[in-house]
Protein backbone atom coordinates (compact mmCIF):
# COMPACT_ATOMS: atom_id res chain seq x y z
CA UNK A 1 0.00 0.00 0.00
CA UNK A 2 1.04 3.45 -0.84
CA UNK A 3 0.70 6.32 2.35
CA UNK A 4 0.72 9.89 1.92
CA UNK A 5 0.10 11.83 5.04
CA UNK A 6 0.15 15.25 5.34
CA UNK A 7 2.44 15.82 2.52
CA UNK A 8 3.70 19.39 2.11
CA UNK A 9 6.08 20.47 -0.50
CA UNK A 10 7.23 23.60 -0.98
CA UNK A 11 10.08 25.17 -3.75
CA UNK A 12 11.39 28.22 -2.16
CA UNK A 13 8.38 29.96 -0.77
CA UNK A 14 5.72 28.84 -3.23
CA UNK A 15 4.07 25.40 -1.56
CA UNK A 16 3.05 23.18 -4.45
CA UNK A 17 1.85 20.69 -2.05
CA UNK A 18 -0.44 21.49 1.12
CA UNK A 19 -1.15 18.74 3.26
CA UNK A 20 -1.81 15.75 1.03
CA UNK A 21 -3.17 12.35 2.49
CA UNK A 22 -3.62 9.60 -0.24
CA UNK A 23 -3.56 5.64 0.26
CA UNK A 24 -3.66 3.54 -2.80
CA UNK A 25 -4.68 -0.40 -2.21
CA UNK A 26 -2.98 -2.93 -4.08
CA UNK A 27 -4.80 -3.39 -7.36
CA UNK A 28 -6.31 -0.46 -7.36
CA UNK A 29 -6.00 2.07 -10.17
CA UNK A 30 -5.94 5.66 -9.03
CA UNK A 31 -6.23 8.87 -11.53
CA UNK A 32 -4.91 11.82 -10.22
CA UNK A 33 -6.54 14.77 -11.76
CA UNK A 34 -5.89 18.56 -11.68
CA UNK A 35 -4.84 21.46 -13.79
CA UNK A 36 -1.41 22.25 -14.62
CA UNK A 37 0.57 23.29 -11.97
CA UNK A 38 -1.57 21.54 -9.30
CA UNK A 39 1.04 19.58 -8.18
CA UNK A 40 0.01 16.41 -9.75
CA UNK A 41 3.43 15.18 -10.91
CA UNK A 42 5.24 16.88 -7.90
CA UNK A 43 3.41 14.06 -5.72
CA UNK A 44 4.43 11.46 -8.08
CA UNK A 45 7.78 12.88 -8.02
CA UNK A 46 7.49 12.55 -3.96
CA UNK A 47 6.14 8.99 -4.12
CA UNK A 48 9.54 7.78 -5.91
CA UNK A 49 11.97 9.98 -4.28
CA UNK A 50 12.51 11.91 -6.80
CA UNK A 51 11.92 15.23 -4.95
CA UNK A 52 12.41 15.38 -0.92
CA UNK A 53 9.52 16.03 1.13
CA UNK A 54 8.89 19.64 3.02
CA UNK A 55 7.01 18.07 5.52
CA UNK A 56 4.53 14.71 6.02
CA UNK A 57 5.20 11.13 5.27
CA UNK A 58 5.78 8.73 2.59
CA UNK A 59 5.27 5.23 2.81
CA UNK A 60 4.96 2.37 0.35
CA UNK A 61 4.48 -0.81 1.69
CA UNK A 62 5.50 0.87 4.60
CA UNK A 63 8.73 1.57 3.75
CA UNK A 64 9.30 5.43 4.75
CA UNK A 65 10.39 6.84 1.66
CA UNK A 66 12.53 9.66 3.60
CA UNK A 67 15.03 7.20 5.12
CA UNK A 68 17.92 6.13 2.43
CA UNK A 69 16.78 2.28 3.69
CA UNK A 70 13.27 3.16 3.22
CA UNK A 71 13.84 4.76 -0.36
CA UNK A 72 15.81 1.69 -1.74
CA UNK A 73 12.88 -0.67 -0.97
CA UNK A 74 10.16 1.77 -1.97
CA UNK A 75 12.14 2.19 -5.31
CA UNK A 76 12.37 -1.63 -5.75
CA UNK A 77 8.30 -1.89 -5.18
CA UNK A 78 7.52 0.76 -7.52
CA UNK A 79 8.16 1.73 -11.19
CA UNK A 80 7.85 4.86 -13.08
CA UNK A 81 6.84 5.92 -16.64
CA UNK A 82 7.64 9.35 -17.41
CA UNK A 83 5.94 11.96 -19.86
CA UNK A 84 9.13 12.67 -21.64
CA UNK A 85 9.96 8.89 -21.75
CA UNK A 86 13.61 9.63 -20.11
CA UNK A 87 14.76 6.48 -22.05
CA UNK A 88 18.99 5.88 -22.19
CA UNK A 89 19.77 7.24 -25.59
CA UNK A 90 22.98 5.26 -25.66
CA UNK A 91 21.18 1.91 -24.87
CA UNK A 92 18.92 -0.17 -27.60
CA UNK A 93 15.60 -0.73 -26.59
CA UNK A 94 16.36 -4.06 -25.05
CA UNK A 95 19.01 -2.52 -23.10
CA UNK A 96 17.49 -0.01 -21.69
CA UNK A 97 14.94 -2.52 -20.52
CA UNK A 98 17.43 -5.11 -19.20
CA UNK A 99 19.58 -2.89 -17.41
CA UNK A 100 18.32 -2.68 -14.48
CA UNK A 101 16.54 -6.17 -14.53
CA UNK A 102 20.65 -6.79 -14.29
CA UNK A 103 22.60 -4.46 -11.90
CA UNK A 104 19.55 -4.27 -9.21
CA UNK A 105 17.65 -7.72 -9.16
CA UNK A 106 21.25 -9.75 -10.49
CA UNK A 107 19.50 -11.41 -13.05
CA UNK A 108 21.19 -13.56 -15.60
CA UNK A 109 21.60 -11.42 -18.85
CA UNK A 110 20.12 -14.24 -20.95
CA UNK A 111 17.44 -14.20 -18.28
CA UNK A 112 16.87 -10.39 -18.48
CA UNK A 113 16.91 -10.29 -22.09
CA UNK A 114 14.35 -13.33 -22.54
CA UNK A 115 11.96 -11.31 -20.17
CA UNK A 116 12.65 -8.32 -22.35
CA UNK A 117 11.78 -9.47 -25.25
CA UNK A 118 8.23 -10.60 -24.15
CA UNK A 119 7.69 -7.41 -23.07
CA UNK A 120 8.54 -5.63 -26.00
CA UNK A 121 6.81 -8.90 -28.05
CA UNK A 122 3.46 -7.40 -25.84
CA UNK A 123 4.07 -3.86 -27.06
CA UNK A 124 4.29 -4.74 -30.64
CA UNK A 125 7.68 -3.32 -30.82
CA UNK A 126 9.02 -7.36 -31.07
CA UNK A 127 11.30 -6.01 -34.25
CA UNK A 128 12.83 -3.24 -32.75
CA UNK A 129 14.83 -4.43 -29.64
CA UNK A 130 17.84 -3.33 -31.05
CA UNK A 131 16.85 0.01 -32.43
CA UNK A 132 18.21 2.77 -30.76
CA UNK A 133 15.56 5.61 -28.87
CA UNK A 134 16.75 7.99 -31.72
CA UNK A 135 15.44 5.54 -34.48
CA UNK A 136 11.74 5.18 -32.44
CA UNK A 137 8.53 7.55 -32.83
CA UNK A 138 7.08 8.51 -29.56
CA UNK A 139 4.66 6.30 -29.22
CA UNK A 140 6.68 3.61 -29.43
CA UNK A 141 9.58 4.81 -27.32
CA UNK A 142 7.25 5.53 -24.45
CA UNK A 143 5.77 1.87 -25.32
CA UNK A 144 9.85 0.93 -24.57
CA UNK A 145 9.46 3.48 -21.45
CA UNK A 146 6.34 1.08 -19.93
CA UNK A 147 8.29 -2.12 -20.71
CA UNK A 148 10.95 -0.98 -19.20
CA UNK A 149 9.17 -0.15 -16.07
CA UNK A 150 7.10 -3.66 -15.79
CA UNK A 151 11.00 -5.40 -16.52
CA UNK A 152 11.43 -4.21 -12.81
CA UNK A 153 8.08 -6.60 -11.64
CA UNK A 154 7.11 -4.05 -9.84
CA UNK A 155 3.68 -3.71 -7.53
CA UNK A 156 2.93 -0.33 -7.93
CA UNK A 157 2.97 1.74 -11.24
CA UNK A 158 3.51 4.99 -11.08
CA UNK A 159 2.40 7.14 -14.69
CA UNK A 160 3.39 10.78 -14.90
CA UNK A 161 1.14 12.31 -18.06
CA UNK A 162 2.45 9.67 -19.86
CA UNK A 163 0.80 10.47 -22.92
CA UNK A 164 0.97 13.70 -22.93
CA UNK A 165 3.66 14.07 -25.38
CA UNK A 166 2.16 11.97 -28.10
CA UNK A 167 -0.27 12.58 -31.04
CA UNK A 168 -3.96 10.94 -30.75
CA UNK A 169 -2.88 7.87 -32.65
CA UNK A 170 0.35 7.14 -30.23
CA UNK A 171 -1.90 7.65 -27.73
CA UNK A 172 -4.29 5.15 -28.74
CA UNK A 173 -1.54 2.64 -28.36
CA UNK A 174 -0.52 3.48 -25.14
CA UNK A 175 -3.65 3.99 -23.62
CA UNK A 176 -4.75 0.10 -24.65
CA UNK A 177 -1.40 -1.80 -22.94
CA UNK A 178 -2.53 0.44 -19.56
CA UNK A 179 -5.94 -0.81 -19.91
CA UNK A 180 -4.59 -4.46 -20.31
CA UNK A 181 -1.91 -3.74 -17.65
CA UNK A 182 -5.37 -2.62 -15.25
CA UNK A 183 -7.21 -5.36 -16.31
CA UNK A 184 -4.69 -7.56 -15.10
CA UNK A 185 -4.66 -5.94 -12.06
CA UNK A 186 -1.75 -3.97 -11.66
CA UNK A 187 -1.93 -1.08 -9.48
CA UNK A 188 -1.42 1.93 -10.68
CA UNK A 189 -1.38 5.62 -9.75
CA UNK A 190 -2.34 7.95 -12.99
CA UNK A 191 -1.78 11.45 -13.31
CA UNK A 192 -3.12 12.44 -16.71
CA UNK A 193 -5.80 14.36 -18.45
CA UNK A 194 -6.82 11.71 -20.77
CA UNK A 195 -10.19 11.75 -18.60
CA UNK A 196 -12.62 9.35 -20.53
CA UNK A 197 -9.74 6.84 -20.30
CA UNK A 198 -9.44 7.18 -16.19
CA UNK A 199 -13.14 7.50 -16.44
CA UNK A 200 -12.84 3.62 -17.61
CA UNK A 201 -9.90 1.94 -16.32
CA UNK A 202 -9.96 3.74 -12.39
CA UNK A 203 -11.26 2.60 -9.38
CA UNK A 204 -10.79 6.23 -7.31
CA UNK A 205 -10.46 9.56 -8.71
CA UNK A 206 -8.15 12.51 -6.84
CA UNK A 207 -8.43 15.68 -7.84
CA UNK A 208 -5.46 18.46 -7.19
CA UNK A 209 -6.59 22.00 -6.64
CA UNK A 210 -3.27 24.25 -6.10
CA UNK A 211 -1.55 21.75 -3.87
CA UNK A 212 -4.85 20.77 -2.03
CA UNK A 213 -6.19 17.17 -2.49
CA UNK A 214 -9.43 18.48 -2.46
CA UNK A 215 -11.64 15.35 -3.32
CA UNK A 216 -11.23 11.45 -3.44
CA UNK A 217 -14.18 9.29 -4.98
CA UNK A 218 -14.88 6.01 -6.20
CA UNK A 219 -14.83 7.00 -10.08
CA UNK A 220 -18.25 6.60 -10.57
CA UNK A 221 -18.69 8.93 -7.61
CA UNK A 222 -16.65 11.39 -9.36
CA UNK A 223 -18.68 11.51 -12.37
CA UNK A 224 -22.16 12.01 -10.12
CA UNK A 225 -24.44 14.81 -10.57
CA UNK A 226 -24.09 14.89 -6.57
CA UNK A 227 -20.76 13.68 -6.28
CA UNK A 228 -17.49 14.97 -7.69
CA UNK A 229 -19.99 17.52 -10.35
CA UNK A 230 -21.66 18.95 -7.68
CA UNK A 231 -17.88 20.38 -6.71
CA UNK A 232 -17.92 23.63 -8.71
CA UNK A 233 -13.94 23.61 -9.14
CA UNK A 234 -14.21 20.34 -10.81
CA UNK A 235 -17.13 20.84 -13.02
CA UNK A 236 -15.62 23.63 -14.68
CA UNK A 237 -12.00 21.92 -15.02
CA UNK A 238 -14.18 18.51 -16.81
CA UNK A 239 -16.42 21.06 -18.85
CA UNK A 240 -12.93 22.73 -20.20
CA UNK A 241 -11.31 18.98 -20.60
CA UNK A 242 -14.06 17.89 -22.93
CA UNK A 243 -13.63 21.21 -25.15
CA UNK A 244 -9.91 19.97 -25.85
CA UNK B 1 72.14 11.23 -49.04
CA UNK B 2 73.58 13.80 -46.25
CA UNK B 3 70.08 13.40 -44.32
CA UNK B 4 69.94 9.80 -43.83
CA UNK B 5 73.77 9.22 -43.47
CA UNK B 6 73.45 11.95 -40.12
CA UNK B 7 70.58 9.85 -38.57
CA UNK B 8 71.02 6.39 -39.70
CA UNK B 9 73.77 5.35 -37.06
CA UNK B 10 71.69 7.24 -34.37
CA UNK B 11 67.84 5.78 -35.63
CA UNK B 12 67.94 2.64 -33.25
CA UNK B 13 68.65 5.30 -30.08
CA UNK B 14 66.14 7.77 -31.32
CA UNK B 15 63.67 5.12 -31.78
CA UNK B 16 64.52 4.31 -28.42
CA UNK B 17 63.61 7.20 -26.75
CA UNK B 18 60.06 7.49 -29.29
CA UNK B 19 59.14 4.17 -27.60
CA UNK B 20 59.86 5.66 -24.12
CA UNK B 21 57.82 8.82 -25.08
CA UNK B 22 54.91 6.72 -25.98
CA UNK B 23 55.00 4.15 -23.18
CA UNK B 24 54.95 7.58 -21.01
CA UNK B 25 51.95 8.93 -23.21
CA UNK B 26 49.51 5.88 -22.90
CA UNK B 27 50.29 5.46 -19.40
CA UNK B 28 49.24 9.41 -19.02
CA UNK B 29 46.43 9.13 -21.11
CA UNK B 30 45.02 6.65 -18.97
CA UNK B 31 45.95 8.47 -15.64
CA UNK B 32 44.51 11.64 -17.11
CA UNK B 33 40.89 10.00 -18.19
CA UNK B 34 40.44 8.18 -15.20
CA UNK B 35 41.84 11.13 -13.18
CA UNK B 36 39.70 13.27 -15.11
CA UNK B 37 36.40 11.30 -14.81
CA UNK B 38 36.57 10.92 -11.27
CA UNK B 39 37.02 14.68 -11.02
CA UNK B 40 34.59 15.56 -13.15
CA UNK B 41 32.15 13.25 -11.02
CA UNK B 42 33.15 14.77 -7.89
CA UNK B 43 32.58 18.49 -9.39
CA UNK B 44 28.87 17.61 -10.57
CA UNK B 45 28.75 16.19 -6.57
CA UNK B 46 26.25 17.41 -4.19
CA UNK B 47 28.16 17.61 -1.70
CA UNK B 48 30.23 21.20 -1.16
CA UNK B 49 32.93 19.89 0.57
CA UNK B 50 33.78 16.78 -2.22
CA UNK B 51 33.08 19.97 -5.16
CA UNK B 52 35.54 22.17 -3.44
CA UNK B 53 38.17 19.23 -3.51
CA UNK B 54 37.44 18.32 -7.14
CA UNK B 55 37.60 22.34 -7.93
CA UNK B 56 40.51 23.18 -6.18
CA UNK B 57 42.46 20.38 -7.92
CA UNK B 58 41.63 21.38 -11.07
CA UNK B 59 42.04 25.12 -10.22
CA UNK B 60 45.81 24.77 -9.05
CA UNK B 61 46.81 22.43 -11.97
CA UNK B 62 45.31 24.10 -14.62
CA UNK B 63 46.97 27.56 -13.17
CA UNK B 64 50.87 25.90 -13.31
CA UNK B 65 53.66 25.89 -15.86
CA UNK B 66 53.93 22.11 -16.23
CA UNK B 67 57.56 22.62 -16.06
CA UNK B 68 57.06 23.96 -12.61
CA UNK B 69 54.63 20.89 -11.87
CA UNK B 70 57.27 18.48 -12.89
CA UNK B 71 60.39 19.79 -11.28
CA UNK B 72 57.57 20.31 -8.09
CA UNK B 73 57.16 16.64 -8.27
CA UNK B 74 60.94 15.70 -9.52
CA UNK B 75 62.69 17.48 -6.51
CA UNK B 76 59.72 17.81 -4.09
CA UNK B 77 58.33 13.81 -3.56
CA UNK B 78 62.28 12.64 -2.19
CA UNK B 79 62.09 15.91 0.23
CA UNK B 80 59.20 14.04 1.47
CA UNK B 81 61.13 10.53 1.71
CA UNK B 82 59.30 8.91 -1.59
CA UNK B 83 61.81 7.96 -3.99
CA UNK B 84 60.36 7.02 -7.35
CA UNK B 85 62.43 7.13 -10.63
CA UNK B 86 62.30 9.93 -13.44
CA UNK B 87 59.85 8.28 -15.54
CA UNK B 88 57.02 7.34 -13.36
CA UNK B 89 57.57 10.81 -11.67
CA UNK B 90 56.96 11.98 -15.53
CA UNK B 91 54.02 10.09 -16.09
CA UNK B 92 52.53 10.97 -12.89
CA UNK B 93 52.79 14.38 -13.47
CA UNK B 94 51.32 14.01 -16.55
CA UNK B 95 48.48 12.24 -14.93
CA UNK B 96 47.84 14.67 -12.79
CA UNK B 97 48.29 18.06 -14.83
CA UNK B 98 46.18 16.57 -17.85
CA UNK B 99 43.50 15.07 -15.74
CA UNK B 100 42.82 18.75 -14.41
CA UNK B 101 42.35 19.43 -18.19
CA UNK B 102 40.00 16.22 -19.16
CA UNK B 103 37.90 17.07 -15.69
CA UNK B 104 36.92 20.31 -17.53
CA UNK B 105 35.81 18.70 -20.93
CA UNK B 106 33.77 15.99 -19.03
CA UNK B 107 31.87 18.53 -16.61
CA UNK B 108 30.59 20.09 -19.32
CA UNK B 109 29.64 17.03 -21.35
CA UNK B 110 27.52 16.05 -17.67
CA UNK B 111 26.05 19.58 -17.91
CA UNK B 112 24.72 18.35 -21.34
CA UNK B 113 23.03 14.87 -19.67
CA UNK B 114 19.22 15.10 -19.57
CA UNK B 115 17.91 15.35 -15.74
CA UNK B 116 15.20 13.14 -16.66
CA UNK B 117 17.53 10.43 -18.13
CA UNK B 118 19.30 10.45 -14.47
CA UNK B 119 15.40 10.48 -12.88
CA UNK B 120 14.57 7.43 -14.40
CA UNK B 121 18.00 5.46 -13.47
CA UNK B 122 17.59 6.78 -10.20
CA UNK B 123 13.68 5.65 -10.04
CA UNK B 124 15.12 2.37 -11.15
CA UNK B 125 17.33 1.58 -8.18
CA UNK B 126 20.81 1.76 -9.88
CA UNK B 127 23.10 2.92 -7.38
CA UNK B 128 25.12 6.30 -7.64
CA UNK B 129 28.50 4.60 -9.47
CA UNK B 130 26.40 2.66 -11.84
CA UNK B 131 23.63 5.67 -12.57
CA UNK B 132 27.33 7.46 -13.19
CA UNK B 133 29.30 4.84 -15.58
CA UNK B 134 26.38 3.45 -17.28
CA UNK B 135 24.61 6.09 -17.72
CA UNK B 136 26.04 9.90 -17.20
CA UNK B 137 29.63 8.93 -18.17
CA UNK B 138 28.73 7.50 -21.71
CA UNK B 139 26.59 10.30 -22.29
CA UNK B 140 28.89 13.32 -21.42
CA UNK B 141 31.96 11.20 -23.57
CA UNK B 142 29.61 11.83 -26.90
CA UNK B 143 30.21 15.62 -26.37
CA UNK B 144 33.14 15.61 -24.29
CA UNK B 145 35.67 13.01 -26.72
CA UNK B 146 36.45 15.46 -28.84
CA UNK B 147 37.78 18.10 -26.88
CA UNK B 148 39.30 15.31 -24.72
CA UNK B 149 41.55 14.50 -27.83
CA UNK B 150 42.82 18.35 -28.06
CA UNK B 151 43.77 18.04 -24.44
CA UNK B 152 45.15 14.63 -24.72
CA UNK B 153 47.24 15.58 -28.13
CA UNK B 154 48.43 18.24 -26.40
CA UNK B 155 49.57 15.94 -23.56
CA UNK B 156 51.23 14.03 -25.87
CA UNK B 157 53.39 17.21 -27.02
CA UNK B 158 53.95 18.14 -23.56
CA UNK B 159 55.56 15.22 -23.11
CA UNK B 160 58.83 16.52 -24.12
CA UNK B 161 59.52 18.26 -20.92
CA UNK B 162 59.85 15.14 -19.68
CA UNK B 163 63.22 15.12 -20.91
CA UNK B 164 64.35 18.33 -18.13
CA UNK B 165 63.95 15.64 -15.63
CA UNK B 166 66.46 13.03 -16.96
CA UNK B 167 64.05 11.06 -19.05
CA UNK B 168 65.67 10.02 -22.33
CA UNK B 169 62.27 9.70 -24.41
CA UNK B 170 61.77 11.24 -27.91
CA UNK B 171 63.07 14.75 -26.88
CA UNK B 172 65.76 13.64 -24.62
CA UNK B 173 67.61 11.53 -27.13
CA UNK B 174 67.47 14.08 -29.56
CA UNK B 175 69.50 16.50 -27.52
CA UNK B 176 72.12 13.86 -27.16
CA UNK B 177 72.05 12.69 -30.94
CA UNK B 178 72.43 16.50 -31.89
CA UNK B 179 75.17 17.39 -30.01
CA UNK B 180 76.97 14.56 -30.29
CA UNK B 181 76.16 15.21 -34.06
CA UNK B 182 76.34 18.48 -34.49
CA UNK B 183 73.47 18.35 -37.06
CA UNK B 184 70.25 19.99 -35.21
CA UNK B 185 68.07 20.38 -38.14
CA UNK B 186 68.11 16.63 -39.28
CA UNK B 187 67.52 15.50 -36.47
CA UNK B 188 64.67 17.83 -35.35
CA UNK B 189 63.09 16.84 -38.79
CA UNK B 190 63.09 12.67 -37.51
CA UNK B 191 61.52 14.84 -34.86
CA UNK B 192 58.81 16.14 -36.62
CA UNK B 193 57.58 13.66 -38.33
CA UNK B 194 57.73 11.35 -35.34
CA UNK B 195 55.71 13.36 -33.19
CA UNK B 196 53.02 14.42 -35.85
CA UNK B 197 52.54 10.95 -36.36
CA UNK B 198 51.76 9.43 -33.14
CA UNK B 199 49.62 12.95 -32.55
CA UNK B 200 47.82 11.87 -35.91
CA UNK B 201 47.39 8.67 -34.85
CA UNK B 202 45.44 9.67 -32.27
CA UNK B 203 43.46 12.06 -33.55
CA UNK B 204 42.37 8.76 -35.91
CA UNK B 205 41.40 6.97 -31.86
CA UNK B 206 39.37 9.88 -30.88
CA UNK B 207 37.55 10.26 -34.38
CA UNK B 208 36.48 6.43 -34.73
CA UNK B 209 36.05 6.80 -30.38
CA UNK B 210 33.45 9.60 -31.33
CA UNK B 211 31.86 7.90 -34.09
CA UNK B 212 31.22 4.86 -31.98
CA UNK B 213 30.03 7.07 -29.09
CA UNK B 214 27.51 8.80 -31.39
CA UNK B 215 26.14 5.69 -33.48
CA UNK B 216 23.02 5.92 -31.78
CA UNK B 217 22.30 9.15 -33.29
CA UNK B 218 22.39 8.21 -36.43
CA UNK B 219 18.69 7.33 -38.21
CA UNK B 220 15.28 8.34 -37.20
Amino acid sequence: MIVAENVEKRFGDVAVLKRVNLKVEPGEVVTILGASGSGKSTLIRCINGLEALSGGKITVDGHDVSTKAGLVAARRASATVFQLFNLYPHMTALGNITLAPIEVLKLPKAEAEARGRALLDKVGLGAHADAYPQQLSGGQRQRVGICRALAMQPRYLLLDEVTSALDPEMTGDVLRILAELAADGTTMVFVTHEIEFARHISNRIVFLEQGELIVDLPTAEFFAEDGGLAVPRIRQFLSKMKKD
Amino acid sequence: MRFWRVIEPHLGFLLQGFALTIAACLLAIVGAVLLGAVTASMRSSGNTWVRGAANAYGDVFRNVPFLVQLFFFFYGLPELGIYIGAFETGVIAMSIAGGAFVSDVILSGIMTVDTGVIDAAKVSGLSRFKIFTRIVLPIALRVSVRPMGSVLINLVLTSSILSTITVNELTGTAKIVAATTFKPFEVYAVLLVLYASLTTLLSFVISATHHRLNRFMTGG
